[in-house]
């Protein structure tokens, strides 16, 4: 706008009435403030607006002939023509700025007595600007309006999560009560007994299930460890699932990234060993598994409360060739280059896999990044 | 058994629950001198009913069942804090031990588990279930990792990481007494230093932290 009144005041010799020049100016300025102060609010930025916009960017330049010499150099409005076609570029992208350029740029044409080369270059400057700057708002919509959202469904999905915590706490806790006067009523009525276990099986469930869940790892921290370990898992969620009435799982408390394909190979194991504990210390034998991330490797260990195995039947059984689950354990472990380790005794069996873990996927807790 | 009964207080938002609790340790031959639905309750009616053990739900409004362990034991350190809880939501549950509670049971245990575990909590001995024996393992890790940063951070000894993981995998303190030929005080002892440790630590940052802020006197 200064601009224009500048190059109006620097060239009006050119001018072959002044006052008209002037008044055209004028008018022009008092356009732009009256337009800035309209296009402050988006509701008022209307099509009628934009196109009244235009329309006075396009009669300054058809009036120029009118009030300046032949042969003039700059245009009554000077450069403040591109300010209605970034309005129209901001209000219909890419194809508002393209249609307000070239209708500019023809303008523009048509008032020339002959066309020059910077008067060429101008003209191809705003045709190429006004859909370049349509493009980038366009593409900075886009992108607000994904995040926004992002932010949304990141919002909706912590209120579920807060929610879903006070329901979940909210039965888990009557689930309990229900257990606990199920087995103390039992005792006078096997029918009780019945719907107390049944509701401790069901407790046993949910909170396996609300550990897992905790444990879900965010995106963000997958995408942390960089292309190498593009597809990580937590091994601590994966073994929480195991959780049931017979088998207890010990955790540390942040999770525990390895690849995936090594944590769907551990939880294996170890399911494997589970069900090793049901075959030979029977179905009422208990398990526990605690998960352990040290520097360098993570172990899992799988005890039970079983009578243990007899001095010699392992080394026999080797012997005989019958491996079977025990086999199968080692094999799983040693090929992701760790080991199985059992050990025996009156307090029952324990297994222990160790697993080395590369620095990359950094055991111990939180992930790095 | 002491002359006294054991005066206990038992906190906790859900009424069936702490009815059922209340009833259970009053049954037991406890003497509970209070009961509270929440935070503000429980640190209202602590002083004057001067309870040895805080039965404490970790789930409830008001001030969170960690600022209640916090709160309470700076009052009255010789009290001791039961964490019972539902869900058992790991950073809860390992932040209310760092704050001084030297035992968790889950809901899901019965009422001997339970009136065992409130004797034993008012004799000093923790009272670990494998969960927490895993979650303390863990934070003694993640503590000392990559590397010890300075005489500061609690470390365990070999025997002590040893004891804890057997408690970790369901061992009972007998049970790991013999598999390691020690005395069951030994063995109690044992975890009580790792919990202590922890809890030492705990004061150690937050008075750090304190003087850092400009907190201190």
């Amino acid at each position: 706008m200064l601009n224009t009144v500048g190059v109006g005041l620097w060239t009006r010799d050119e001018l072959d009435r002044p006052w008209v020049g002037a008044l055209a100016v004028g008018a022009i300025v008092l356009w732009s403030l009256a337009v800035t102060a309209a296009y402050a609010d988006a509701a008022r930025r209307t099509p009628p607006m934009l196109a009244a916009d235009l329309a006075v960017a396009l009669g300054a330049l058809l009036a120029t002939p009118l009030v300046k010499a032949d042969g003039f150099d700059a245009t009554l409005a000077g450069y403040w023509v591109m300010s209605p076609m970034f309005a129209w570029a901001a209000r219909w992208g890419w194809r508002g700025g393209l249609a307000a350029g070239l209708s500019v740029g023809a303008a523009d044409l048509l008032i020339r007595d002959e066309l020059t080369q910077v008067t060429y270059g101008n003209v191809f400057l705003l045709a190429i600007g006004g859909p370049v700057v349509g493009y980038l708002v366009e593409s900075l919509q886009r992108s607000a309006v994904q995040r926004d959202r992002a932010e949304r469904e990141a919002a909706a999905a912590a209120e579920r999560a807060r929610l879903a915590r006070a329901v979940h706490d909210g039965v888990l806790q009557v689930l309990a009560l229900v257990q606990r006067r199920g087995g103390e009523a039992g005792a006078t009525d096997p029918r009780l007994a019945e719907l107390g276990r049944l509701a401790g099986e069901q407790e046993e469930a949910l909170r396996a299930l609300i550990r897992a869940q905790d444990r879900v790892v965010p995106p963000v921290a997958v995408a942390a460890g960089g292309a190498a370990v593009a597809s990580v898992a937590d091994l601590a969620a994966a073994l929480a699932t195991l959780e049931s009435p017979r088998v207890v799982v010990s955790l540390p408390g942040g999770s525990v990234l390895l690849p995936e394909a090594q944590v769907l190979e551990v939880r294996a194991a170890v399911a494997a060993c589970l069900d090793n504990v049901e075959r030979h210390a029977g179905p009422d034998a208990r398990a526990w598994v605690l998960l352990e991330s040290l520097p360098g490797a993570v172990t899992v260990s799988v005890r039970d409360d079983g009578p243990g195995i007899p001095d010699g039947r392992l080394a026999r059984a080797t012997a005989e060739g019958r491996l079977g689950v025990t086999g199968s354990i080692e094999g799983r472990l040693r090929d992701l280059g760790g080991r199985a380790d059992l050990a025996t005794g009156s307090w029952g069996t324990e297994w222990t896999l160790t697993l080395p873990v590369s620095p990359a996927t950094s055991p111990g807790g939180a992930p790095t990044s | 058994m002491s002359e006294q009964p054991l005066r206990v207080m038992v906190v906790d938002d859900h009424p069936m629950w702490r009815d059922a609790v209340e009833r259970d340790l009053a049954g037991a031959g406890f003497d509970v001198v209070a009961v509270a639905a929440d935070g503000d309750q429980a640190i209202a009616r602590f002083p004057a009913a001067r309870p040895q053990v805080v039965v404490l739900d970790l789930q409830i409004p008001g001030p969170s069942g960690v600022e209640v362990a916090e709160r309470v034991l700076r009052h009255d350190p010789s009290a001791r804090v039961l964490i019972l809880s539902a869900s058992g939501e790991q950073d809860d549950v390992l932040a209310a031990v760092k704050a001084g509670a030297t035992g968790y049971l889950v809901k899901s245990a019965s009422r001997e588990e339970l009136i065992d575990a409130v004797r034993r909590t008012a004799a000093g001995d923790p009272v670990f279930t494998p969960g927490l024996a895993g979650l303390v393992l863990g934070e003694y890790r993640r503590l000392s990792d990559p590397t010890p940063s300075g005489p500061e951070v609690p470390q365990l000894t070999e025997r002590e990481t040893e004891v804890l993981r057997m408690v970790a995998t369901g061992m009972s303190y007998k049970q790991i007494a013999e598999r390691l030929v020690l005395s069951h005080r030994t063995v109690q002892n044992h975890v009580q230093n790792t919990l202590r440790k922890l809890q030492l630590h705990n004061r150690v940052e937050l008075t750090r932290w304190a003087i850092e802020q400009g907190l201190e006197e």
